[in-house]
């Protein structure tokens, strides 16, 4: 079994558990803890005909943002555990690609954001971090 | 364009500067079974990440891509990697905190081998 850290190996020599991570303890609609956000407002994380799909809103004025839907990857915290806690989803607008990865902890869902515009408008590539609740 | 407000264009932006995050990265948690150590460098324009994987596993080289704390550019705050050993592919995405640098590795195996993507985090400090 190949790695590149110690990480990457089953402890023990547990059985690996398939490669199946559930998503479903992070399922649901999550708000965000900032209600004056500029930012992502709204995450729906939902599993649809077997797949896991994120659909985020952004702020927006006078309504949120609607961004649709795209595939997530749900992750566990070890190779061996089968349990969702972080995911990662691409959102790719033509003129901005926003890169979402996540992680849950304590009932809180903490979001980053790396986004990057691909319009020539000169805006910089920039970072945010928000935390979300359901 | 926007989707959402914070993408609002702003009237000065200035080019992302990498230099708070260049350097070699050690890791706090010496029991770590994940990274020790990374280290950024610039090569002309590019932002350059080298890892060394627990124990001590060399990952080479990737670019990385810097990230500022808004639309106006400056100072970089952030960067996203991505390294494809063909059996796994890990995006590695970091953040700096107060002079931390907090680094997120998610993993995804693509050998059949069962092990479940994952996530890892660590902490490390500016030698």
């Amino acid at each position: 079994m190949r790695y590149v850290r110690a990480e990457d190996r089953p402890p023990n020599g547990d059985a690996p558990p398939g490669g199946r991570v559930d998503p479903s303890p992070m399922l649901g609609t999550w708000f965000a803890t900032d209600k004056q956000s500029a930012g992502v407002v709204k995450l729906e994380l939902a599993e649809r005909d077997g797949a896991f799909v994120v659909r985020a809103f952004g702020a927006g004025s006078p309504e949120p943002v609607d961004w649709g839907e795209v595939p997530a990857v749900a992750y566990a915290k070890s190779v061996v555990s089968d349990e969702g806690m972080a995911v990662s989803a691409t959102f790719d607008f033509g003129f901005l690609e926003s890169l979402l990865a996540a992680y849950s902890k304590g009932g809180i869902l903490v979001l980053d954001t790396f986004n990057t515009f691909k319009d020539g408008s000169g805006r910089s590539a920039y970072f945010s971090r928000e935390f979300f609740h359901r | 364009m926007i989707a959402r407000l914070s993408d609002r264009a702003s009237d000065r932006t200035a080019p992302i500067d990498s230099s708070p995050l260049l350097g070699q990265w050690l890791n706090y948690d010496v029991t770590s079974r994940n990274i020790c150590q990374l280290t950024l460098i610039q090569r002309g324009d590019a932002v350059i990440l080298r890892i060394t994987g627990v124990p001590d596993v060399d990952w080479g080289e990737t670019p990385a891509s810097p990230f500022a704390l808004t639309v106006s550019g400056g100072d970089a705050v952030a960067f996203k990697a991505a390294y494809d050993f063909e059996f796994l592919r890990v995006a590695v995405l970091a953040y700096l905190n107060k002079r931390l640098l907090v680094v997120d590795a998610y993993s995804t195996f693509h050998d059949g081998s069962g092990r479940s993507s994952y996530f890892a985090r660590d902490h490390f400090y500016l030698r």
